[in-house]
Formats: C-alpha cells, sequence, structure tokens
C-alpha cells in the first residue's frame, strides 16, 4: 500500500512538473531566435514573407488560393439560448454570402456553440486563434463569454465586433481588439431610467434581473439613475433564469406597490413573468423591459397579457436595403428576420463591418492571401461604415454604435415605436 | 464524554453530523423568527400566492417523484432519464392540442370555432391521455432498450445508461422538434393567467383555472396509484417483487413483466405531469424534464426513496418550500433551491431514508 501511495506521489509530481516546465525551456530559446535572428529555418520563412508582414506586430495570416478568408464567432447555437446564436449566425453569414468576395477569395464563417457560458467562450476562442485562417471574430454573443474570450484574442491579435454583447465594463479594459455595435447597457440603462422618472411620470419602481451580468449590469444601472434622479425603488429582486413559475417573487415585488416594474433579462423569462403578471397582483403595473426581452417571441406568447409592455431594441428604422435584407433572409433561413432574436439586421452589419476592414488591409502576392493582423485589429476600429442600423463609428475604446436604442411599446399584440 | 459516546454507539463523525445539523437548523429558525416578527411586510394575499403557486407546482413534481420511487422501489437504481420521460409527454400533448385548435368543429357552421374550444373537456382528455400513453410507451422501451441488458451488472452500470439515454432523449428531442420554445394552445375556457378571484383581505387572490385544474388532477392520479398498488392484483404483484425478487418469482410472479408494466405506470405519471406543465406554465422546449425530474428526484429522497405515500408528501413539500421559503426567510428568491436543498441536507443528517422511508435491508441499500 505504502509503496503504492508513493508511486502516485510520484506520478502527480511528474505530471505538475511535466505541465509546468515546457514554458521555461521555450521562452529563452525563442527570445534569443527572435535576438540573432541566424537560424537557417526562420530565414527561410523571412523570405517568403512580404515586408508588411514583418512590420506588423502579430504578423499575416497567410490564406492559400482555394481557402477562405474565415470570420470567427462564439454563439449559444445550441440550448435555451440558442435563438440569439442561430440568428446572429445567420446574418453576420448572409454578410458574408452577399459579398463578391476579394480577389477571388471568399468569405466563410465559423461559428462554434458556447451554449453562452463564459467558460465555453473561452474554449471557443482557444479554438479560434489556433486556425491560421481565421481573420476576425463576429462576436461573441453574450457578455460573459465575450469577457471570458477577449485576453485570448487580445493576445492572438485578432479583432471582435460584437453584434450584441452589452455589458458596460467590456470597452472599459483597455482593449485594443473588442469592439461593438451593441448599444452598452449603461446607456440603456440611463435612457430607460430617464423614460420612467421624466417621461413617464413613475416615482416607485421595482427593479428584477436574472442574476446574469448581462441582466443585472441593467438593473444596477437603472436603480441607481432612477434613485439619483429622485425616485424610489420600491424593491429590487432576483430571478432564476430558465424556470416556468415566478409568480412567488412577483408576488413578494407585488406586496411593495411599485407603479413599474424594470426587469433586466432575457425574453425566455420575460413572457413568463408576463403570464403570471394578474397572478401575482401586478394587474395595473407596467412591465419595462431592455433589449433582451423584445422580439416577436414576446408578443406572440403573451398574447393579451403582454399589452402595453415596453421595451428596447436595435431593429433599424425602414430602408431599400432592409427589406432587401429581409426577403434574402426570409428566403434563405425560412425564419423572418427578427423572429429569432432583434439580432439579425446588427449581426449583417458586423458581417459588413468586418469585410470592409479586412478589404481596406488584406493584399494579394504570389498565390497567397495576406491579412496583416495587426492592421486589420486598427482597420476595425477606425470603422467607418453606413449599415442598415446606420452609421458605425467607433470612439477610442471601440463603442461603434452611432445611433442608440429605441423604445418600443406592446399594443394590439404588435411592438410600436413609443411616442 | 468519550465514554457516553461510546455507550450511546455513536461516533464522533454523527455527532458531528448532528452538531452541524442543529446549527444549520437553529439558525433558519432563528431567521423565520426574525422576518416573521420584524419585517411582516407581505400581507395574507400574498402569502396566499405563494401557497397556491408552491401546491400546484408541488402537485407536479409528486406525479414525477413517483416514477423515481417506483423504479428504485423495484430495481434499486435513480432513473435519470425520467425527466425526459416526462419532456417527452409534454411534446406529446402539444401537437395533440395543436390538432385539435388546427381542426374547426364539424356541424357548428363556424369557421373559426376549433374542435378544442368546441369541446374542451373531451379534448383535453384525449391530450393528457395521448402525452401519458406517449411517456409509458418511452418508459417501457427505455426499460427494455437501456436498463434489461444490464439488468444483472453492477449498480453503477445502468445508472450510467440511464444518464446517457437522458442525454440521447433530450437530443433526439431537439434534433426532431427544434431547438425553439413553444406555447401550449389552451382552451379559451382554461387560458393561462385567467382564474376565480378569491378575496383575501382588502385583496383579491387569482386562483388559476389551470392551476386549479392540474392540483385536481394530480391528487386523482396520485389516489389512483395508491388504489392501484393496494388493492389490484399487479399492485401486489409490485409490493412482493419489490419485497424479493427470487422468491416472488418462485411464487410464480412474472418479474420482468412486472418491471415493465411499472415502468409503464411511472411513465403515465410523468406524462401527466408534462402536460400538467405545459397546459400550467405553457412555454416548454426539450430541456423541459430536467429541472421538474432533479426537483422530483430531491422530493423522492426528501420523503424517503422508495416510499410511494413518501414521494407524494416530498413533492408537495418541496413545491410549498421553494414557493415559501425565501418569503419566510427574507432572502432572494433566486436562492429558493438552497432552502430546497438545505431541508434536503438537513433530512438526511437525522433521518438519513427520509421522511417516510424505512431503514432498508443491507442488500437493498
Amino acid at each position: 500500500m505504502k509503496f503504492k501511495n508513493f508511486l502516485i506521489l510520484m506520478i502527480v509530481l511528474l505530471v505538475s512538473l511535466s505541465a509546468c516546465a515546457p514554458e521555461p525551456i521555450e521562452e529563452p530559446a525563442t527570445a534569443e531566435e527572435e535576438q540573432t535572428d541566424e537560424p537557417v529555418e526562420s530565414v527561410e520563412e523571412v523570405d517568403g514573407l512580404p515586408q508588411a508582414c514583418l512590420d506588423d506586430a502579430f504578423g499575416c495570416a497567410v490564406i492559400p488560393q482555394g481557402e477562405t478568408i474565415k470570420i470567427g464567432m462564439g454563439a449559444p447555437l445550441l440550448g435555451d439560448y440558442s435563438m440569439f446564436g442561430t440568428d446572429i449566425s445567420q446574418g453576420v453569414s448572409l454578410a458574408l454570402q452577399v459579398d463578391d468576395g476579394f480577389e477571388g477569395w471568399t468569405y466563410e464563417l465559423v461559428a462554434e456553440d458556447t451554449g453562452g457560458a463564459p467558460e465555453a467562450g473561452a474554449a471557443v476562442a482557444n479554438k479560434m486563434v489556433t486556425d491560421p485562417t481565421v481573420v476576425a471574430i463576429a462576436g461573441h454573443i453574450f457578455s460573459g463569454s465575450t469577457e471570458a474570450a477577449m485576453p485570448i484574442y487580445e493576445k492572438a491579435g485578432l479583432p471582435m465586433m460584437s453584434p450584441s454583447a452589452t455589458e458596460p465594463g467590456l470597452t472599459q479594459q483597455g482593449s485594443k481588439v473588442f469592439n461593438r455595435l451593441a448599444f452598452t447597457d449603461a446607456d440603456q440603462g440611463m435612457f430607460a431610467a430617464n423614460l420612467l422618472f421624466s417621461q413617464l411620470g413613475f416615482s416607485k419602481i421595482a427593479v428584477m434581473h436574472d442574476g446574469g451580468s448581462y441582466g443585472q449590469g441593467l438593473a444596477d444601472v437603472v436603480q441607481a439613475e432612477f434613485e439619483a434622479l429622485g425616485g424610489e425603488v420600491v424593491a429590487y429582486e432576483a430571478i432564476t433564469p430558465g424556470e416556468a413559475d415566478y409568480v412567488a417573487p412577483l408576488s413578494a415585488v407585488a406586496s411593495t406597490g411599485p407603479e413599474a416594474v424594470y426587469f433586466g433579462g432575457y425574453a425566455a423569462e420575460a413572457i413568463v413573468m408576463m403570464n403570471q403578471w394578474s397572478q401575482a397582483g401586478l394587474d395595473d403595473v407596467l412591465f419595462f423591459g431592455c433589449d433582451g426581452t423584445y422580439g416577436v417571441e414576446f408578443t406572440d406568447k403573451t398574447g393579451a397579457n403582454g399589452e402595453g409592455a415596453i421595451a428596447v431594441s436595435l431593429v433599424p428604422p425602414d430602408s431599400e436595403e432592409k427589406s432587401a435584407f429581409d426577403q434574402q433572409y426570409g428566403e434563405q433561413f425560412g425564419v423572418e428576420a427578427g423572429e429569432l432574436s432583434a439580432f439579425s439586421w446588427s449581426a449583417f452589419d458586423t458581417g459588413g463591418v468586418l469585410i470592409a476592414a479586412i478589404e481596406k488591409v488584406a493584399f494579394v502576392e504570389g498565390n497567397n492571401l495576406f491579412v496583416p493582423r495587426g492592421a486589420l485589429v486598427e482597420a476595425v476600429r477606425n470603422s467607418n461604415y453606413v449599415g442598415l442600423t446606420g452609421l458605425v463609428k467607433c470612439d477610442e475604446v471601440g463603442e461603434c454604435n452611432a445611433s442608440g436604442p429605441t423604445f418600443y411599446q406592446v399594443v394590439d399584440r404588435v411592438w410600436l415605436p413609443l411616442e | 464524554m468519550i465514554k457516553k459516546f461510546q455507550n450511546l454507539n455513536i461516533t464522533w463523525g454523527t455527532a458531528l453530523r448532528y452538531i452541524a445539523g442543529l446549527i444549520v437548523a437553529v439558525y433558519l429558525l432563528w431567521r423565520i423568527l426574525q422576518t416573521t416578527s420584524i419585517q411582516g411586510s407581505y400581507g395574507p394575499d400574498t402569502w396566499m400566492r405563494f401557497l397556491i403557486t408552491g401546491l400546484v407546482i408541488g402537485g407536479i413534481y409528486s406525479l414525477i417523484a413517483i416514477g423515481y420511487t417506483l423504479v428504485y422501489g423495484i430495481l434499486f437504481m435513480i432513473n435519470f432519464a425520467h425527466g425526459e420521460v416526462m419532456m417527452l409527454g409534454t411534446f406529446a400533448g402539444y401537437f395533440v392540442l395543436e390538432a385539435f385548435a388546427a381542426i374547426s368543429a364539424p356541424g357548428s357552421g363556424d369557421q373559426s370555432l376549433s374542435l378544442l374550444n368546441a369541446y374542451p373537456f373531451p379534448a383535453l382528455v384525449i391530450t393528457f391521455f395521448v402525452g401519458a400513453s406517449v411517456s409509458a410507451l418511452i418508459g417501457y422501451l427505455l426499460e427494455k432498450i437501456a436498463y434489461r441488458p444490464l439488468r444483472g451488472a453492477q449498480r453503477l452500470i445502468p445508472l450510467i445508461s440511464a444518464i446517457g439515454a437522458s442525454i440521447f432523449l433530450q437530443n433526439a428531442a431537439q434534433l426532431l422538434f427544434g431547438p425553439q420554445r413553444r406555447q401550449y394552445t389552451n382552451p379559451d375556457l382554461l387560458w393561462r393567467g385567467t382564474g376565480w378571484m378569491i378575496p383575501v383581505g382588502e385583496k383579491s387572490v387569482m386562483l388559476t383555472y389551470t392551476g386549479t385544474f392540474s392540483f385536481i388532477l394530480s391528487i386523482l392520479l396520485m389516489a389512483g396509484l395508491l388504489i392501484l398498488v393496494k388493492k389490484t392484483r399487479l399492485g401486489k404483484s409490485m409490493r412482493a417483487v419489490a419485497e424479493n425478487k427470487q422468491a416472488a418469482a418462485l411464487m410464480g410472479i412474472d418479474v420482468d413483466a412486472v418491471i415493465s408494466k411499472t415502468f409503464i405506470i411511472s411513465g403515465f405519471l410523468a406524462g401527466a405531469a408534462g402536460v400538467m406543465w405545459g397546459i400550467h406554465n405553457g412555454l416548454f422546449n426539450h430541456y423541459v424534464g430536467f429541472i421538474p425530474g432533479i426537483k422530483a428526484f430531491t422530493a423522492a429522497v426528501l420523503g424517503g426513496v422508495g416510499n410511494i405515500p413518501g414521494a407524494m408528501v416530498g413533492g408537495m413539500l418541496l413545491g410549498l418550500l421553494e414557493s415559501l421559503g425565501p418569503a419566510i426567510l427574507g432572502i432572494d428568491f433566486q436562492l429558493k433551491d438552497v432552502i430546497a436543498f438545505t431541508i434536503l441536507i438537513l433530512v438526511l443528517i437525522f433521518r438519513p431514508s427520509g421522511l417516510l422511508g424505512e431503514t432498508l435491508k443491507e442488500d437493498k441499500v
């Protein structure tokens, strides 16, 4: 027995040693190579690479003829939130598809499932950076998963453009690669609190959220802003996402007598809440949601119960390009644009912005297409693009939505812009 | 001190467990006294709402918990695919209701009147019957395919097979029916969010039609099951097989047939619970069985796994704990599962066999 224990201990030690070993050995070696620039192999590589690639901090993505220029994405494609991932990946892939390519190279979307979870976001990022033909990332989709993926893309020099990650802190971390089309939760929360207090004239509201970084982030902003304006937040309640019965927490909120309930979270929970609104004794209380609750699914599944609810959306105003996109989206995927989530149009623009940036920096030499990675990171940050959702122009931290949120209200089971 | 413990036949481990359990119990009691005496902000109407919610959800948990308990009583394995059996019942009920809603009632002359709204109660009975039967069939096949070939194997092996079956059924449902959330089409009479208004104090509380309907149906089904187990020949042979398989076989009972029937009964109840879930809560997708499955398993353990009245009591208790617990303790509703599982741990410390469970013989444990 003792011998066996000893053996196990040795194995554990060996494993831990071997896990640590490569780094200290490898790093000095590579550092030496860079300094001396002499080893034969690297000289050959240097000869093969254009000067622009050698100057670039992250080198080039080299894409041989016949291969596609890949754009990566980490999205919830399966599970409870798969409608977001499915919709956004379809929107982006449509943008890549309608583009006629660059000098014979076409674009391809590589979407991997994260289930919306942070740890899966990091795993997808690690997978993306190992593929040399992935040049940019459309996403990630959920804030938590995006935050986990950012440092990995930062190291590899892959620019990100998220159509939907709205957590305010994401652009405050000094990331060079992260940009987003979505307006921030902070902006949205401020606008919502203002609307509730100043325009709708409420003085007592309740704030609820689903405990996620998106929902709770929004709820916190609304609470702080509403109180700063002089209103009273009478209840602050979290619910467990993914459940089918919220009568208990809603009743608790109802007992505090709010005039409106702000909810930070997604349609899945908002629909259940709305259908239990009168059971919980909230009949005359206004439901005020966010861009996560907006969508056709909400009106479909709440029916008469959803009347009067307010939410926020990225759905752009009508235009010729929008109807062309809507038609093509419907034909290709069998669902209407916006039916799965409100991000169809932002997703399309995300694809467009990334293509525009790639075409600014990519060049062909011989049989290969070269995309200097560092230059592409800058090109995405310097985007100046007009898409379906309006002007895409990034500020110095990567906030690229220059148009802001629109509030919608359910009138006769349809979302109409709030006046 | 040590001598005393030895005399009582209590080891230090048991003593520690008891002390830890007592600390948690005292803390919970203290919280309850504190919140109910100081805050006391909830009116009687709010308490009434908590109670109603707890009973409805408790009835559904009970029905599913019975399935765990029946199977455990006979095979001593936890059928972890039971939640998925319920999920398929939910889907079956959904498609039946959709069909009723799509066909217009013959002879009424009104095209907009669907069969569902013309004959709501027969339609619902058929829906429940089809949903429950589909689940019963799935339960039967599950046993045939995933468990019977492993009958003689070690105890862990069918358990792993059960987890595999659960994953398989979940993904099969996603591939067949898609990942999107669907919503039950109720007859207008039983629309979700409508019900009787009961005056409580100055306010009134809604007693939903769907909730009342679900609760009564679950009580009826449970009563039916008790009669079946206690009074019929099949029930007798089920109890005999649970007691001792070899002896039952020697007495001329077809053990395999009894096991199959047990799976059919537990599937039937789970399917009925699945349709109730759909009618009362509305939204569902292929994950619908997961959480109720876990909760019902907890309920079965709480009541004493292997004990049928225990599963019923456990389910109701868990439903009530979930809705009343956070309010009584004055904590966030997000923590309702923490309360439910804390109670579970307390029960396991003080009564390891569950609230109503009897101490099992060595070979059954």
